[in-house]
């Protein structure tokens, strides 16, 4: 026991207790602790927010020449393929929470799926968003909107670069909740708290992309 | 969880309040509607409602704690929280890649380029070294 720091080992000492979990009258540490977390994430969002509105009242006229190259459309549909993926997540979180790691039928029967192949389409989905975030970056680029270009600029790849950043890490997550599925003999109630909690942050981030749309290409 | 569930949501209902209040003395002013504080507060009502909801969530889903007991004892909290890592040196290795991405970002993009395998292969030792095979926990 020398080298255990914590008040807890490693091993289990109650049996009927799945590790990881805590006792089942607790709530669970990890989620508890991610929730919290996802509301200081949130004030980091709000930071943006609010350098958004501030160079935006400051610079008027910039807002109504800058606006017009956004192609709200485009964004729309970006926007309803991540929303999309936020489904399919928790669906994948279902099975999780079921003991289901992976598909006990056959690939097309979606039914049958778990928690891996729900996970994979979220990522096919959040990879589309993000591919259709840089090529939207390409046209703004093209159209002489970049960093340093103006104040505009800063504000459009500062917002929506750092959400870019927060759904790329979203993606490399989901890469190691599947992976552990497949270097674990069996699937435990930690990797399933290891899902759950992705799940919170990828809806997390989603809702903030919902409201990030709507203050750059509906309020404008 | 229902205190919990109550001081986060009194923080929320506070900013809320705030912010009301905020905007419509900004509006009055010379300068017109501040929306910088307007947002913030409004945001902060978020962290507030969020915790708060979640907090009320989990404690309809769990049984009452030893801490809900006003007359609850501090060993009745005694037993298992989960698992914590006896030791590790993956935290070690994922700051000090962390550290270097960001010192490479800070001097030249180069040694973010060099730091960047040694931050995956952190992170991927950090996330899967208890699930490992039979052992996994």
């Amino acid at each position: 026991m020398a080298d255990v720091a914590t008040a807890t080992t490693a091993s289990r000492s109650n049996h009927g207790i799945p590790a990881g979990h805590g006792p089942v009258t607790r709530p669970n540490m990890t989620a508890v602790g991610t929730m919290v977390w996802l509301s200081s994430e949130l004030m980091f969002f709000a930071g943006l927010f609010a350098m958004y509105f501030t160079i935006r009242a400051v610079a008027p006229n910039l807002w109504a020449e800058r606006t017009a190259e956004l192609n709200v459309p485009y964004a729309a549909a970006n926007t309803l393929v991540l929303v999309i993926s936020s489904v399919w997540c928790q669906l994948g979180v279902f099975k999780a929470e079921a003991g289901i790691p992976s598909r006990t039928g056959k690939l097309l029967q979606v039914g049958s799926w778990g928690m891996r192949e729900w996970y994979v389409l979220t990522y096919i989905f959040g990879s589309i968003f993000v591919a259709g975030q840089v090529l939207e970056y390409s046209e703004m680029f093209s159209a002489g909107i970049s960093l340093d270009s103006d104040a505009y600029g800063s504000m459009f790849y500062l917002t929506t670069g750092f959400h870019g950043l927060h759904v790329t890490a979203g993606l490399i997550a989901f890469l190691l909740i599947i992976g552990r599925t497949f270097t674990s003999k069996k699937y435990t109630h930690h990797q399933a708290t290891g899902a759950i909690v992705t799940s919170y942050y990828w809806h997390f981030v989603d809702v903030v992309w919902i409201a990030l749309f709507a203050t750059i290409y509906l309020l404008k | 969880m229902k205190t919990e569930a109550k001081l986060f949501v009194f923080i929320g209902l506070f900013a809320v309040t705030m912010a009301v209040i905020y905007g419509i003395f900004t509006a009055q002013s010379p300068q017109g509607l501040e929306p910088v504080g307007l947002v913030a507060l409004i945001l902060t009502a978020g962290l507030g409602i969020m915790c708060g909801f979640f907090f009320w969530w989990t404690g309809r889903k769990t049984d009452l704690r030893p801490d809900d007991d006003p007359d609850g004892d501090i060993a009745a909290i005694e037993g298992d929280y989960g698992f914590f890592s006896p030791h590790s040196w993956w935290p070690l290795f994922l700051g000090a890649a962390c550290g270097l991405v960001m010192f490479g970002a800070a001097v030249g993009w180069w040694l973010v380029i060099l730091a960047m395998p040694l931050l995956v292969l952190a992170v991927i030792g950090w996330t899967f070294e208890y699930f490992k095979g039979e052992d996994a926990i």
